[in-house]
């Protein structure tokens, strides 16, 4: 028996378009009861958290005013913005000489231009160009904060320094406009390419010795002056202390993940130990233990200012996540590259350096990158052992008298920074994970 | 194409026969680690040489001794019984070490629950539920906990109301108070019966086991299900609550009172526990939020497809098939934040809340001098911590393993 419906199905509604501005809004906030109350709940927050801030931060606050008193008497309910602003100066370069900024602001433009390089899709060399920065741009910049007499190792380092950057410059400028490297360029320029390869190398060689001669010379004629690091703090002490640590962590880690994975026992026992030590305590014990028990390991007559046992601190720290993070990046090595290798006859330096570190490094990246803005907000710890580090520099706003109990708005304002400088770091990082991986599956 | 005939004549080389010592891998590896020792070993003598030499030169003496010496300070927030004067620094370690367990052991707790909360709400459909979830993840993420916790103490709990105005959290009944010295609570005084009551949530819990057991077997003879949830919790709720109405609600109320100056009376925690509480378990809270998403999210979109085939509602989707699954992902980055939010517990150093680095390593450091040993002990205390914490995570690791193949 056949069954025969004697009307028509009706159609069904034709599904909620999700191209239009309602139609969107009813899928993605308005889909159920449950979601429509969670949406109302969150406009709520947002209402309340936003305009509160807005009103806040921005219609109520107040920027011009002599100090905390004079605030209040213009709105009692806005934020006094004005006590920041009067602190700028501090707050980014603490109680360094004002008359002597440049020298802050030129260390920061030449790492910018030391580095600019990596960005370049045409030039050639980057890993030398990053290694350089590492290890002889701490020099030049280090010698441009401190100041002082130079010796004969510092004026060696800076005019390595100096020659380097020159050359990295005219380089990656060469290198945008015709592609090629500087080394090439030079032979071309000379109208040499047809000699031998022998030649050509003592023909680039005696330019190095020339130029590092003539930047030598030149270096000797002028020095600045000294400023004791009590005068560094602010942004710029934090930078330096992050900086180094950054720095210093990446070589540091590297060693001691290969020491942790070494097939020697000895070498492995002692840097797991190592390793686990540092991870297992909070910074600022590290720290404490810097300023009360480094002095008691330094023979007698010498001394080490407190900054100089902060960076020891943070180094060490550092390196131990750092060696961690390596040590997860040479994991997913598979093991046919380490065996390929050997089988080419590469020793053990040369199946890290020139196989397993290049692409385990790749793979690090972001990772490394979170350890860095990890770094960089522990950094804030040295106020608690009295650096003025930005922190330093914020908290000590509330206790200058024109601004007594002026607590939030500098806070606030030193959350937002940091905000700014992680925040982009890590955007930069996911975005470098998925250039670099899609790269990787060809 | 001329073509050499005759039978190649193979050459063999011979393998040098020279034995070069230092080729061998074996000796090789002892001399590395015969050298790495040596290293090692030389830099340890000479630290301990010099600073024995140092101790002696500026006359610090040595050992464990000061842990039996009076310490002549006090502290604002304790857990044991310690009078100043009389109480010795060893005191001191205990009642550091127990604030740093008890904060973040809260913390801990804190920081989970509103981890899962907010990582689940970054995963909703709900396009502006997410988006909040995801700016408060950012926020919190990427500024300096210190910075949070020094804005939660001097701008938000130094600054509430005076004691006379305090804020009532309970509604007029004066049993949770907040003003700017802290929190004040009322603080149950147990009465005769009260054990009644214990014996009796016991039993209620055994109880609940012994059913769910049952519920498990019937389920899989019979394929049936019974609810589980609602009767075990009317069971734990009630059973305890109806011994305790009959033996005549045998629990009273210290309320703090005000008196003078201060309240007393009933359990009060400065401000800067509250401080420290909200900005831990809200910075870590956002950690936990993108462990807990990047776990759930691991589990493959064809196992949900897959449940939801199979005619599971939303909610069971949920709780038998993707979260046994994502968690295995989640456990260990949770665990390792545990041991963060302990490590991290220190910054109260900051706001004044006496934590072990707080007590021990400062205030006692400076007081006592015994460098050597405070910052030992201090270390010792979180090291021993945090193999605690990762042993437990291997535990839990081992047992995932079994469970998947």
């Amino acid at each position: 028996m056949a069954i025969v419906k004697a009307e028509k199905t009706p159609a069904r509604a034709a599904p909620i378009s999700e191209s239009s501005l309602i139609g969107w809004m009813r899928m993605h906030l308005f889909s159920s009861t449950f979601n429509s109350i969670l949406t109302v709940i969150s406009l709520y927050i947002i209402y309340i958290t936003v305009f509160g801030v807005w009103k806040w931060g921005v219609t109520d606050a107040v920027w011009v005013a002599g100090n905390r008193r004079e605030c209040f008497n213009i709105s009692i309910n806005g934020a006094c913005w004005a006590g920041v602003i009067t602190w700028l100066d501090n707050i980014f370069y603490g109680r360094y000489p004002r008359e002597d900024l440049w020298r802050v602001n030129l260390g920061g433009l030449l790492l910018f231009i030391w580095m600019a390089p990596l960005w370049l899709p045409r030039v050639k060399a980057k890993v030398f160009i990053g290694l350089t920065t590492v290890f002889l741009y701490p020099f030049l910049a280090g010698y441009l904060f401190a100041g002082g007499e130079k010796g004969i190792f510092m004026q060696v380092m800076i005019t390595a320094a100096i020659v380097c950057l020159l050359g990295n410059t005219t380089h990656s400028i060469i290198g945008l406009f015709t592609g090629r490297s500087l080394p090439e360029f030079l032979i071309r320029l000379l109208g040499k390419n047809a000699a031998s390869e022998k030649s050509q190398r003592n023909i680039l060689l005696g330019i190095l010795v020339l130029s590092f001669a003539v930047v030598y010379i030149w270096q000797m004629g002028w020095s600045v002056e000294v400023v004791p690091w009590t005068k560094w703090g602010g942004l710029f002490l934090t930078l330096v202390i992050s900086g180094v640590g950054i720095a210093s962590a990446l070589p540091g880690g590297i060693i001691l993940a290969l020491g942790r994975r070494s097939k020697l026992p000895v070498v492995r026992v002692l840097s797991t130990a190592f390793i686990e030590l540092f991870r297992s305590v909070p910074l600022i014990t590290v720290l404490f233990m810097a300023t009360t028990m480094f002095p008691l390991f330094m023979p007698e007559g010498f001394v080490l200012n407190k900054l100089v046992q902060v960076i020891i601190a943070v180094c060490l720290f550092n390196a131990c996540y750092m060696a961690e993070t390596v040590r997860a990046g040479l994991q997913a090595i598979p093991k046919g590259q380490f065996e390929g290798a050997h089988t080419i006859g590469l020793g053990y330096v040369g199946t890290m350096s020139l196989v397993v570190m290049p692409q385990a490094l790749k793979h690090m990246i972001p990772n490394i990158v979170g350890s860095f803005i990890g770094l960089l907000k522990d950094t804030t710890l040295v106020s608690i052992i009295g650096l003025f580090d930005i922190l330093g520099m914020l908290r000590s706003i509330s206790r200058d008298t024109p601004w007594l109990g002026l607590h939030k708005e500098p806070l606030i304002f030193g959350a937002a920074l940091f905000f700014l400088i992680c925040f982009g770091m890590s955007k930069y990082s996911r975005h470098l994970e998925v250039k670099l991986s899609t790269g990787n599956k060809h | 194409m001329a073509v050499s005939d005759g039978p190649k004549k193979t050459e063999h080389i011979k393998p040098i026969e020279k034995f070069e010592f230092f080729q061998d891998e074996r000796v090789r590896s002892v001399f590395y680690q015969l050298l790495t020792a040596a290293i090692v070993g030389w830099a340890v003598w000479y630290l301990i040489s010099t600073t024995a030499h140092n101790l002696e030169v500026r006359g610090m003496s040595s050992g464990f001794g000061f842990l039996n010496v009076e310490a002549g300070f006090d502290t604002d927030f304790k857990l044991v019984e310690y009078v100043p004067g009389i109480g010795t620094y060893g005191d001191i370690f205990i009642i550091g070490v127990l604030n740093t367990l008890y904060i973040s052991a809260l913390a801990i707790v804190a920081s989970t629950v509103l981890g899962f909360a907010i990582g689940v709400l970054r995963l909703s459909s709900n396009w502006l539920v997410s988006k909040v979830a995801l700016a408060y993840v950012e926020i919190f993420r990427n500024t300096p906990l210190l910075i949070q916790i020094i804005f939660w103490y001097t701008g938000i709990f130094s600054l509430l109301p005076k004691i006379r105005q305090s804020y009532d959290l309970s509604g007029g009944t004066e049993f949770v108070l907040l003003n700017n010295r802290g929190l004040y609570m009322a603080w149950p005084v147990p009465g005769d019966l009260l054990w009644m009551t214990g014996v009796a949530f016991i039993v209620a819990v055994i109880a609940v086991v012994i059913f769910r057991r049952w519920n498990r077997k019937r389920q899989d003879a019979t394929g049936q299900v019974f609810p589980t949830f609602m009767p075990s919790a009317a069971l734990i709720i009630f059973l305890p609550g109806i011994v305790f109405a009959i033996t005549g609600s045998p629990l009273g109320w210290d309320l703090p009172k005000l008196e003078g100056f201060n309240f007393v009376g009933g359990a009060t925690v400065p401000p800067a526990f509250l401080a420290l509480l909200v900005a831990l378990s809200i910075y870590h809270a956002a950690h936990l939020a993108e462990s807990v998403r990047a776990g759930i999210l691991s589990v493959n979109r064809g196992q949900r497809d897959a449940a939801l085939a199979i005619g599971l509602r939303q909610n069971r989707v949920f709780s038998l098939v993707v979260i046994p699954q994502a968690m295995p992902a989640i456990v260990p980055p949770m665990i390792s934040l545990w041991m963060n939010v302990v490590k991290n517990s220190s910054l109260a150093i900051a706001i004044g809340y006496p934590d072990l680095v707080a007590v021990f390593m400062q205030t006692s450091l400076n007081q006592a001098g015994r460098a050597i040993e405070i910052v030992g002990m201090t270390m010792a205390f979180y090291m021993f911590v945090s193999l605690t914490i990762s042993g437990l995570l291997n535990i839990y690791n081992k047992r995932v393993q079994l469970v998947e193949r």
